[in-house]
């Protein structure tokens, strides 16, 4: 086709088209359709009341998660995967506490830090980070352990470290360290700061990753490590570079919740958040297999994952915190699905063989529970509601197989 | 077997095929108007013809013809295309390699499909595991009949070996010893001597005629026209993804089909003067990379040659020579430090990563252009430019400008063909993604171009191309060394010829002295006698 000749409605389809083959896009897309959703299901109606108040909670959430998933993302652009992550967050937490304790015990008694402590101890705990980093990579490059094995490792051990350093450092031998300085906490924890800190970090990064030649190998060494190496490139110290990023960028996030936490406590804080991490990525648009992903599509991923925890939140009323694992999960699967489609076959067939036909009533089922769960305190709730929230729920995926095994076979 | 006398009596019509009248009323297969695109590319455009029982036809067209493309559509690996395909006059629409199978077709990839850590027998049943009355499954069984199958090929190897450990030529046999326990009636060979030694085709020759007097019907994808002749009774050609002529293959000859296949007539392979020989670029003394835990003790035993300015190298020899790990010795990328002495422009190197080997001004195109050679996440220009980016900077960035017109450069100096920059490396023919490595090298201004069986699985076309690039860079002044498992290629592009067996060296010829038999007697040498 002539391409002068394209009306004005064709060029729009067509830029339609090539936005819609990005995941930034289709997150965006997502991401208005779910604000809407929550602003009109929302009996308290918190998004009109209150728009300051709700985006401060998500941004601050979004940013805390962003960080450390940049660098998961890196790691798993890269072609490896770093599990850590959450106990470098609780590890770095302690690190940069006891730190602040050893550089001025006086301060950290008193409530008043000397600044030169507190610069100290934060170069301190990156220094930690990018250690954890280089353990990772020589276990992976020298040892040649698996990363999911190496940071598998070190998901169980740092935090146990972190656990054991605690009561060595603090007076009385306590299990967590209580943040000292109010004026330092105002600091860390303040919003517009973290939030600028994390724009600084991933404009960065993203110049890193789409911009420099060190950002190509990585994407390089992701898809075709082999290949990589015979054209010259050094994969080790790639690796390297991934995975301290990976840990300083989880380094960061220990200091910024110590301060939102108020306290590091080692056995529990961040406990599961490598996972989160992983799934931001995954959700904005990085492989697994490695070298696919994006920055932008990370943080996108990362807003995505927050505001639908907040959402939840939000109809759901309090107690909802219970849920975000399981958010987490069903986002990480639709996207992932979503994703997907199309790449094999004209019509997906989810449905229609015996392992599809046997997953509608445990997918109905769970409708229905999840109306029970999530709507069980509202006024208006009553047991027929999730009973045919599950047969809607089976009706439409039933309706699904037939039409998928009807057209299986017009072709 | 009751299948083999039925298939006998097939063998019995083969004859009335060979006859010119085309009608589909007793084709085993019949194409109809078959297109597929990909992206931008059209790979097949209303391709159309018939395959009579029996027959073995042979397919052939240059690199992105559409031939591997048409097979793996009539071999139900790709679902989704547009036209219509016909089996024994019924129309048939395979929505997976299954459904193929079950109409009796078999496809016998250019990469070869098995799964490296199960035994031979396992390869052959997979999926079809035999049972015993307990449902437990019946290893002994498999392997014999698996056993069976593979002694009517000729094929020595042991059911129980794992498919791993095999040779390349007898894993394909393992995969054709699958297909005949499909009991398959139509057989897809695509290139299926790309990989194989002179001993190993000749083996394949016979298991075709085998299979010829079974009654099976083959479709064989090849650029040999020596092959295609002496196997083939009737020749489709195709090139740019269309139909372009059917022709019995007595009636004709390779020059009308290669002709056919590139529109144009290959003149013979002459390559012109051959060069002065400069100055000496590389020399080596004694290389030998050892093999530890392994009966001989080394993969390479006190290797020495020079290579000068303007000439090429060609390394014959079998499979397992060592041709793969002395390229690899040279560029830094074999697993063991080699002991020995590299020279460079009378400078020693101790090559200890790739990097270091680029940094001297050596380059090298792998073997094995999936696995070790092109980025598939990646498109055409990032895969041309990888190796060179640094010098593609303004500041700290990569500047898009410079990479483009780099780029565009070995696009058009090597005529790759792509549609566009940003096409994906996959969209490419085999034999254009082979020039996009060669393009990312020559990016690098090399001194040395090492040069690892370059046309493997590229056609006539493409490989005379190649063959003027590699004697052009010469002319340039580099220094090529070059691979190849085919004796005809060595003879053509080196002005020496250097012969590994077992890891030694056996032979060193100049053009004029050799000859495909002294390079076949000096390949073949036992190394044994020599302790």
């Amino acid at each position: 086709m002539n391409p002068t000749a394209q009306t004005l409605p064709e060029k729009a389809w067509d830029l339609f088209k090539r936005l819609w083959s990005s995941v930034e896009f289709k997150l965006v897309l997502a991401w208005l359709f779910v604000v809407i959703a929550t602003a009109l299901l929302d009996s308290n109606h918190t998004y009109w009341n209150d728009p300051r108040g709700s985006s401060e909670l998500i941004i601050r959430r979004t940013v805390l998660l962003g960080f450390f998933a940049l660098g998961s993302a890196i790691i798993i652009i890269s072609g490896g995967i770093d599990l850590s992550s959450g106990s470098v967050i609780a590890l770095s937490a302690t690190v940069f506490g006891s730190l602040l304790i050893l550089l001025d015990p006086n301060g950290f008694r008193d409530g008043h830090l000397s600044r030169l402590a507190v610069v100290l101890a934060m170069g301190g705990t990156i220094t930690v980070g990018a250690m954890i980093g280089t353990l990772h990579a020589w276990l992976i490059t020298r040892i040649g352990l698996p990363p999911f094995i190496a940071t598998l490792a070190t998901l169980v051990g740092l935090r146990s470290f972190g656990r054991g350093l605690t009561p060595t450092v603090t007076t009385g031998g306590k299990s967590q360290i209580d943040f000292p300085d109010k004026l330092l906490r105002d600091a860390l924890k303040d919003v517009t700061t973290m939030s600028i800190v994390f724009i600084v970090f991933a404009i960065l990064l993203w110049f890193l990753m789409s911009r420099t030649v060190t950002g190509r190998h990585l994407h390089a060494m992701g898809g075709n490590e082999q290949a990589a190496k015979l054209s010259g490139i050094r994969t080790d110290r790639l690796k390297w570079l991934a995975y301290v990023l990976g840990a300083v960028s989880a380094s960061i996030v220990g200091m910024i919740s110590f301060a939102d936490d108020g306290s590091a406590k080692p056995d529990i804080m961040a406990r599961g958040y490598e996972l989160n991490a992983i799934a931001a990525s995954v959700i904005g648009g990085c492989s697994l297999q490695g070298g696919v992903g994006t920055i932008p599509g990370t943080i996108l991923g990362c807003l995505f994952l927050r505001t639908v925890i907040d959402a939840v939140s939000k109809v759901v009323g309090s107690g909802a915190d219970v849920y975000e694992g399981m958010i987490v999960g069903i986002v990480v699967v639709l996207a992932v699905t979503f994703s997907q489609r199309g790449q094999k076959a004209i019509v997906n067939r989810y449905f229609n063989n015996a392992i599809g036909w046997s997953i509608i009533p445990v997918l109905s089922i769970l409708a229905g529970l999840l109306m029970l769960l999530f709507f069980g305190k509202q006024t208006w709730y009553t047991p027929a509601h999730a009973i045919v929230a599950g047969l809607v729920v089976g009706g439409l995926l039933v309706a699904r197989g037939v039409w998928e095994t009807m057209s299986e076979k017009k072709s | 077997m009751a299948e083999t006398d039925a298939a006998n009596t097939d063998a019995a019509n083969t004859d009335a095929a060979n006859t010119d009248a085309i009608d589909s009323t007793d084709s085993i297969v019949s194409m109809r108007g078959i297109g597929k695109r990909f992206a931008a590319v059209k790979a097949l455009d209303d391709v159309s013809f018939d395959v009579k029982p029996g027959e073995l036809i042979a397919i052939c067209g240059e690199n992105g013809a559409g031939k591997s493309t048409l097979m793996k559509i009539l071999s139900g690996v790709i679902t989704d295309y547009d036209g219509t395909l016909a089996i024994d006059g019924k129309h048939v629409r395979f929505t997976g390699t299954r459904g193929a199978e079950e109409a009796g077709i078999s496809i016998i990839h250019q990469e070869l499909n098995l799964v490296e850590q199960l035994s031979v027998a396992a390869n052959v049943f997979l999926g079809r595991e035999k049972r015993t009355a307990f449902l437990f499954r019946d290893d002994r069984a498999m392997q014999r009949e698996a056993g069976a199958l593979l002694s009517q090929l000729e094929c020595s190897v042991s059911p129980s070996e794992l498919a791993g450990t095999l040779r390349v030529g007898d894993q394909q046999l393992v995969e054709i010893a699958k297909a005949l326990s499909l009991n398959s009636r139509i057989l897809v060979m695509d290139e299926p001597t790309s990989a194989l030694t002179e001993s190993e085709v000749a083996r394949l020759v016979r298991v075709i005629a085998k299979l010829r007097e079974r009654g099976t019907t083959i479709l064989y994808i090849s650029h040999k026209m020596d092959e295609v002749f002496h196997l083939s009774n009737r020749i489709v050609v195709l090139r740019d993804g269309r139909f372009i002529a059917q022709l019995n293959t007595p009636e004709t000859n390779a020059r009308e089909i290669t002709h056919l296949m590139v529109g144009r007539e290959i003149e013979s392979l002459d390559l012109g003067e051959k060069q002065s020989r400069g100055k000496r670029l590389m020399s080596v003394r004694k290389l030998s990379l050892p093999w530890p835990g392994h009966a001989r003790g080394y993969r390479l035993k006190d290797i020495s040659f020079d290579l000068y300015q303007g000439e090429v190298l060609g390394i014959a020899g079998l499979m397992g020579a060592g041709r793969t790990e002395l390229l690899e010795c040279l560029f830094g990328a074999a697993p063991i430090v080699p002991s020995g002495q590299i020279h460079i422009e009378d400078r020693p190197i101790r090559p200890r990563h790739p990097s270091e080997a680029l940094a001297a001004g050596m380059a090298l195109v792998t073997e094995d252009r999936k696995r070790l050679g092109i980025f598939t996440a990646m498109n055409v220009g990032r895969n041309i430019t990888l190796c060179e980016l640094a010098s593609m900077r303004r500041g700290l960035a990569v500047n898009g400008r410079l990479e483009r017109s780099a780029a565009i450069s070995m696009v058009d100096k090597l005529q790759i063909k792509a549609a566009g920059l940003q096409a994906a490396i996959t969209s490419l023919s085999g034999g254009n993604q082979q020039k996009c490595i060669i393009g990312r090298w020559l990016l690098t201004k090399p001194k040395i171009l090492l040069l690892d069986d370059p046309t493997r699985g590229v056609d006539v076309g493409a490989k005379a191309e190649l063959y003027r690039i590699i004697r052009q860079l010469c002319a340039e002044g580099l220094g090529v060394i070059v691979t190849s498992s085919e004796m005809p290629e060595i003879l053509t592009l080196s002005d020496r010829i250097m012969v590994l067996s077992e890891g030694r060296q056996t032979a060193l010829f100049s053009r004029e002295e050799a000859t495909q038999e002294k390079i076949l007697e000096a390949a073949t040498m036992s190394n044994h006698a020599m302790f």
